[in-house]
């Protein structure tokens, strides 16, 4: 990702401003249940396994493989700069996380090839979960 | 416990579809009463009787929306039921509301006016701070779906565009189609198409166009008295296991598909009986996934099954009207599923056969999109990659 000035960028709720201020550190942060350990993406109020109130923003290893990817040559607003590519990512703890990879040649993408977070610097206050392909 | 899946007593009496086309200039409520208006006639029902109403709640004129109260202000008097939803998944929930004595005469219109706003959809863009960032859009979504498979079971690209190139076969030959009259999309043409989406060339994406459309439910009783003969409404199921365009897109409606299954052991009904399958083909890949996950064939088959499955003269003829890909997509298609069924079951289908008007077909698949005498049919929708229902549909 080059300019990342003219896309809408993330209006942290009271929710989510946590994993936020971890990104913005450079860290990726989850939520896990206190009752049962279950990691969850998106952000959620209760645990989607147990339905559990109580949980902890635990860092995770921002590791993972590529579960699929698509190179976008149609933006849908202008912000975006073509052709990029938008990808899911399924991280080492589990949950699939949408995302964009930067830095990764297209030639040597493959589903299923690892990737690592890398973070992409939006403004003061957003740093955005970038993925790329692990060395 | 009272078997009530698989009986007849629940039944489409009316069905109607406005003009699909690009950039109409009219109005959404406009063109849906024009379905209300037609769907009721074709019933022979008049709209005093609707105490029934399932569509999307969409803005309407001066903020009010078009919500249960903006409807039974609108028509006059009390409804007694309505939901949000539309296609399979309505007429499912009309037929248990019409069993429960709940309502009597349930429509389910839809209409969309997408297209003055340009020739990319928006619904599907939600602006959610892990969505909108991404650049995520709706053939990007389904393009990491179709790549998926493609990784998991070797499906391949060119099987793909075979389904897309039957969806805009049909619709050359239906008059009715937005794309009717344009250059026909052939596989090597939409292999070599406009790329949108990586592996998703633009005539393997839906259209983006306005229309309307309703269908009318009602019980076996009042349908007696109906202008066309009831089509029968024998069962089917719906689930929704996630948050569609919010979250990352998978396959893992491959996971739930024992609940899509069940719906034909409740109704009676074996896969190898049914004529029609007038799945959603939203992108080119959806079929694949579809049959997959109805139980027509095992998760991984579907690429090498459903290309030949789905013409005309294949053992389960799908998109005959041209499917998402090239009848039509107003924002919410789901109903033309149903309605392509009931219109094949009555023999009521506009082709360039010259005596499709008096029911004459030649079945010549250069003019000719009637499926030969079914009488067992599924339509699905919606379909999304966390989203899916499908009805049963019987003549007798």
């Amino acid at each position: 990702m080059t300019a990342t000035t003219d896309i809408p960028l993330p209006q942290p709720t009271e929710l989510s401003r946590p994993f936020w201020e971890a990104a913005n550190e450079g860290r990726l942060t989850l939520q896990r249940c206190d009752a049962c350990g279950h990691l969850r993406w998106t952000p959620q109020i209760l645990c989607t396994n147990c339905l559990a109130e109580p949980f902890t923003w635990v860092d995770v290893s921002g590791r993972g493989r590529l579960y699929s990817y698509t190179i976008v040559h149609r933006a849908p607003l202008a912000g975006f700069e073509i052709p990029y590519v938008l990808a899911v990512v399924e991280l080492e703890e589990g949950p699939l996380m949408l995302t964009r990879l930067v830095d990764s040649p297209i030639e040597n993408l493959a589903v299923e090839a690892p990737v690592e977070v890398a973070f992409t610097r939006a403004s003061d206050e957003i740093n955005l979960y970038t993925f790329r392909l692990a060395g | 416990m009272r078997k009530v899946n698989g009986a007849r007593d629940i039944a489409i009496v009316g069905v109607h579809a406005t003009r699909q086309q690009k950039k109409s200039g009219r109005t959404v409520v406009s063109m849906m009463m024009e379905s209300i208006r037609g769907a009721l006639d074709d019933a022979g029902i008049p709209l005093s009787e609707v105490d029934g109403y399932i569509s999307y709640i969409f803005p309407a004129g001066n903020g009010r929306g078009f919500d249960d109260g903006a409807i039974a202000e609108q028509f006059g008097h009390p409804i007694a039921m309505t939901a949000q939803t539309s296609g399979a998944k309505a007429v499912l929930l009309a037929g248990a509301a019409i069993r429960a004595g709940i309502a009597k005469v349930v429509i389910i219109p839809a209409a969309g006016a997408q297209s003055l706003a340009g020739d990319m959809a928006t619904y599907t863009r939600p602006t959610f701070e892990f969505t909108e960032w991404t650049g995520s859009m709706t053939p990007a979504q389904y393009g990491i779906m179709a790549r998926r498979h493609m990784h998991e079971f070797g499906t391949t690209i060119e099987q793909m565009a075979e389904i897309a190139a039957n969806s805009h076969y049909n619709a050359s030959i239906n008059p009715q189609a937005v794309r009717f009259g344009d250059d026909v999309q052939t596989v090597e043409r939409i292999l070599n198409g406009r790329m949108i989406a990586d592996p998703l060339t633009q005539p393997m994406c839906s259209l983006v166009n306005d229309g309307a459309s309703c269908i009318v439910v009602t019980s076996a009783e009042r349908a007696q008295d109906c202008r066309h003969p009831p089509v029968w409404v024998l069962g089917g199921a719906a689930e929704t296991h996630g948050n569609s365009y919010f979250e990352a897109p998978s396959l893992r409606m491959l996971g739930t598909r024992q609940l899509m299954i069940d719906g034909f052991a409740r109704a009676g009904v074996r896969h190898d009986d049914i004529d029609i399958v007038m799945c959603y083909d939203h992108f080119a890949h959806g079929p694949i996934v579809q049959f997959e996950t109805l139980g027509f064939c095992e998760p991984g088959e579907g690429g090498a099954y459903v290309p030949d499955a789905i013409r005309l003269d294949g053992v389960h003829p799908s998109s005959m009207d041209g499917g998402n890909l090239a009848y039509s997509h107003n924002m919410i298609p789901y109903n033309f599923k149903q309605i392509e069924v009931v219109n094949q079951f009555r023999n009521v289908v506009e082709d360039l056969c010259p005596g499709w008007r008096e029911g004459v077909h030649t079945y010549d698949r250069a003019i000719c999109r009637k499926v030969r005498d079914p009488k067992l049919s599924v339509g699905c929708g919606p379909l999304t990659d966390a989203r899916h229902a499908f009805t049963i549909l019987a003549k007798d």
